[in-house]
């Protein structure tokens, strides 16, 4: 299978359709579970996705190692090759990861302001022509609903996606009674896509909570699977 | 004179640069009584610290060789071994490393874990060397140990502790508490000479108690025993917990953290009595060497007095009395005038004089045993050559050697500056084996190639201070390769058979691209049946491909990966030659290359940019220009580090360029990773070049 028709089949194209043809420059999706489900895994498949799309991806991380970063997108890289016989594997690996930079901050409490500007100074020296920054391991309960505005507002400016990964400790009981991830609430007209992650017999589903205008609750076909932890057709 | 081996200890100071490794050292020396006075590396009094034994280095204010140098402490004799901080010299690092049986990791308090001890610390885990790491510095603004403890856990994944505390930091710096015995240690006298132990300050109490509380909480993961008493809340005995620290950080599964200033005579005792504590004797630690008649079988060595002695020679010096070897014994005994055989060439030898190294001085000894690192007069012999009993023929293991990646010609000025550099070339390809050299059979240059522009340099000083060769340097030249990227076959002909004697050879095969990685970088593969090619004439047509593999014909670069295999062929009852069947098979292989889409390869360097998070953008910007491709960048609190891979041949000058767009506030370091594809712009400029120096030349 060549790189073109790897990326039409993948699953993440219902995804797209689930949600209106996709997020959209300009837009904020979150994943939302507890934690260990499988966010990360989640979003290093959307960022490789987008960069076998050969589009440009930045990856936000708090305090994660960078190596063990490089290795989810590895891993990921090698199970999608691998499950759809990629052709030229290598080369194409090549290829896309030089549309890709990490970029770690290290400490929790650095600002959101201050992110936003080491972002921004990347596009506009290091990364040209960014499509999607995916920020893994932002603390929403210190977020506060302006730094949502903040991202919200950088995101129309540079015309980009953001995707984000939103945590709960095991056990909590992180929804409301709308189904909507508890953290999010006060930001919720500023996120675009809302989806969470939880585990079902065995499987991990994805559920769309949010779909741009509308608050709904449908169940994806989707799910993870757990052995290569990428999406999948339910 | 007997020595008692379990008091010997064999170390090395490992840090990045400017962390005041020198410095230490010297206090070392110091408090051990081997010098009686304290001198500064950079000192205004001119003579410099004293394992600074290059006149270069005492210029330039950095280490470069190695020197090994034995004190006493506390009854423990101690050979430390300087190792150079600069990534351009990580050979004599690593050939260092071999030596070492422990280390102590010095980190500055400001600066904390940076690139460069990043590279230390993976050589360090690549011999799997037992390290305790010393916070130097903590007298500076800024000085912040526990931050740095916290680094070494963050970034380097030690599981790193501390076991003291400071009383006052920066410019208030007074002593440290230690957790063990809770008590403070102040360093009195001019120059801290005078160790005065008292209770600890109250205010520092609280502090001390919740430290001496982390420090147990993580000792105690080693010890039953002591998670026995912490339990019952029982004193614990000090003994005990030594004794658990100590096969820890053998097992190289912890790592204790001292602190002080060397510079200020704090705290550089107490990391010396935990040299002592905590890192191996030669006996708790397993060497293991190469039988040559065993298939390169693993043997260990045990550090055995009995045996028949085994020796690594890890470090040459030129001195006033002829080449000084130092050699690190690993088994036996190695006494004067035994006969040895250097395992490299079967050349046996007698020990003349054998010496115990002070920096540049010495003394006589007669036997060395096992575990011992000394020095040898007059041997000729090179750098990691093995020394052994005549009956054994073990080889210490062959040390890993990078491709040279820079190279660069020389012209000496005048005749005798041509005998000088030849001289001088002579012992420093020796010396280092990431540094060679070579003529240039076209343009009759004596080339010299190395791992970086200031490795080279280097060398070029020395040539100069040391040898009084003048010499006169090209521009720098980045090493290419070719390779191809697809299989192709060939079948090609040559004849000559006009009158006299003729040739006549036909070869026929196919040929295909190894992987980049792969060690050989040729293979040639007969599947010849029938003798269509006499076999004869086999090993001649692996002699021409040979040839064709020296120069590929974009750009005359040396070309690498590629696996040769003929199937087919003819020959001529009379025409037929050895010299016949090398040009059809250069011809074959160069017909091939046409078709096998070659491309040429340049190194790429792992390139990493530290500095203040407001130049940030500046530092993308100049990595971008350079074609790098950036990796990721890393921020903490108002620092970050860029990584990024970069072509050389775009790195020089670079020093120059980071500079001027960062108010020189940001540094870099860099080493090379691998050889990679040249864009395809870039190859069609480097490909007119290489034609118009060629028609340059046939004018």
């Amino acid at each position: 299978m060549v790189k073109t028709e790897l990326t039409e089949k993948s699953p993440l194209r219902s995804l797209e359709k689930a949600v209106q043809g996709g997020l959209g420059k300009g837009n904020i999706a979150v994943i939302a579970s507890k934690e260990g489900v499988g966010k990360t895994a989640c979003l290093v498949h959307i960022a490789t996705d987008k960069l076998m799309r050969n589009k440009h991806v930045i990856h936000v991380s708090y305090a994660n190692r960078v190596d063990h970063i490089v290795n989810w997108y590895e891993d990921i890289f090698t199970e999608i090759s691998k499950k759809r016989n990629l052709e030229n594997a290598m080369s194409v690996h090549d290829d896309i990861i030089q549309n890709r930079v990490i970029m770690n901050f290290n400490q929790k409490s650095i600002s959101v302001d201050q992110v936003i500007a080491s972002i921004k100074a990347m596009m506009d020296n290091g990364q040209l022509g960014t499509d999607a920054v995916i920020i893994d391991g932002f603390d929403f309960t210190i977020g506060s609903a302006e730094d949502i505005k903040k991202f919200k507002a950088f995101a129309v400016e540079s015309d980009i996606e953001l995707w984000f990964s939103d945590s709960y400790p095991e056990g909590a009981d992180y929804l409301d009674d709308r189904g909507i991830p508890v953290n999010l609430i006060k930001d919720l007209d500023d996120l675009s896509v809302v989806l969470t992650l939880r585990a079902e017999q065995g499987l991990m589903v994805l559920k769309l909570v949010k779909d741009h205008k509308a608050l709904v609750s449908e169940d994806l076909h989707l799910k993870l699977d757990p052995k290569t932890l990428l999406i999948a057709e339910a | 004179m007997s020595v008692d081996i379990t008091k010997m200890r064999n170390i090395g100071i490992s840090a990045h640069i400017d962390s005041g490794k020198t410095t230490l050292t010297e206090r070392i020396l110091f408090y051990c009584q081997k010098i009686h006075a304290i001198h500064e590396v950079r000192g205004k009094d001119g003579v410099g610290a004293t394992m600074d034994s290059m006149e270069l280095e005492k210029e330039r204010g950095i280490t470069i060789a190695s020197a090994a140098t034995n004190v006493t402490w506390k009854e423990h004799a101690i050979n430390i071994i300087d190792t150079p901080g600069h990534v351009d010299f990580t050979i004599e690092v690593e050939r260092a490393l071999r030596v070492l049986d422990g280390a102590v990791l010095v980190l500055c308090s400001v600066g904390g874990v940076q690139s460069q001890s990043i590279t230390v610390d993976r050589q360090l885990k690549r011999y799997g060397v037992p390290r305790i790491a010393f916070v130097n510095k903590s007298d500076r603004t800024g000085a912040n140990p526990y931050k740095v403890c916290d680094q070494l856990r963050e970034k380097l994944d030690l599981n790193s502790v501390m076991m003291q505390v400071p009383i006052g930091l920066e410019e208030k710096l007074e002593g440290v508490i230690d957790l063990i015995r809770m008590k403070a240690i102040y360093f009195d006298g001019n120059d801290g000479e005078q160790i005065r132990i008292e209770e600890i300050p109250a205010e520092l109490q609280a502090e001390a108690d919740e430290r001496r509380e982390m420090m147990l909480d993580t000792v105690s993961m080693f010890s039953e025993e002591i998670m026995e008493l912490m339990m019952e809340e029982q004193e614990i005995p000090e003994d005990l917990l030594h004794e658990t620290v100590r096969k820890a950080v053998i097992s190289l599964e912890l790592v204790p953290v001292y602190l002080g200033s060397a510079y200020k005579n704090k705290g550089v005792q107490e990391m010396m009595d935990a040299v002592l504590r905590y890192l191996p004797a030669p006996p708790d630690v397993e060497n293991k060497a190469l039988d040559l008649d065993n298939n390169e079988e693993e043997v260990v060595l045990p550090s055995d007095e009995t045996k028949p002695p085994v020796a690594l020679a890890f470090k040459l010096e030129d001195g006033q009395y002829g080449q000084l070897t130092y050699i690190r014994v690993y088994q036996g005994i190695i006494k004067k005038g035994a006969e040895l055989i250097n395992v490299r060439n079967g050349r046996k030898f007698k020990v003349g004089r054998l010496v115990r190294m002070h920096s540049n001085n010495m003394e006589d000894i007669t036997e060395a045993p096992a575990g011992d690192i000394v020095a040898l007069f007059g041997i000729d012999c090179a750098s990691g050559d093995t020394f052994c009993d005549s009956n054994l023929n073990l080889s210490m293991t062959s040390m890993f050697v990078p491709n040279a990646v820079i190279s660069l010609s020389i012209k000496p000025v005048d005749k005798s500056a041509s005998d000088k550099m030849a001289k001088a070339l002579n012992r420093f390809t020796k010396e280092d084996p990431t540094f060679r050299t070579h003529v240039d059979p076209e343009s009759n240059e004596t080339i010299i190639s190395g791992m970086g522009e200031l490795h080279l340099e280097v060398y070029i000083e020395r040539m100069k201070r040391e040898y009084k060769a003048e010499v006169e340097t090209g521009a720098p030249q980045v090493a290419y390769r070719e390779a191809i990227s697809a299989s192709a076959d060939f079948n090609y002909t040559h004849k000559k058979q006009t009158g006299g004697s003729g040739q006549y050879g036909r070869v026929a095969g196919s040929m295909e691209p190894l992987p980049l990685d792969d060690e050989k970088g040729y293979e040639f593969v007969n599947m010849i049946k029938g003798g269509a090619i006499p076999t004869e004439y086999i090993p001649s047509c692996d002699k021409g491909f040979q040839t064709g593999m020296e120069k590929g014909s974009l750009i005359g670069a040396p070309v690498v990966g590629v696996k040769m295999t003929i199937n087919d062929g003819q020959f001529h009852a009379v025409d037929s030659s050895d010299q016949a069947f090398q040009t059809a098979a250069l011809g074959a292989f160069r017909e091939a290359y046409k078709k096998a889409n070659p491309c040429i390869l340049e190194p790429i360097m792992k390139v990493t940019v530290e500095g203040p998070t407001e130049f940030q953008g500046n530092i993308f910007g100049t990595l971008n220009q350079r074609r790098g491709m950036i990796i990721a960048s890393n921020e903490e609190g108002n620092y970050c580090s860029v990584e990024a891979e970069v072509p050389l041949s775009e790195m020089f000058g670079y020093s120059t360029v980071l500079r001027s767009s960062t108010q020189g506030k940001a540094e870099f370091t860099m080493e090379f990773a691998k050889y990679g594809k040249v864009p395809s712009s870039v190859t069609e400029e480097l490909i007119k070049k290489y034609e118009e120096e060629r028609k340059a030349q046939q004018k």
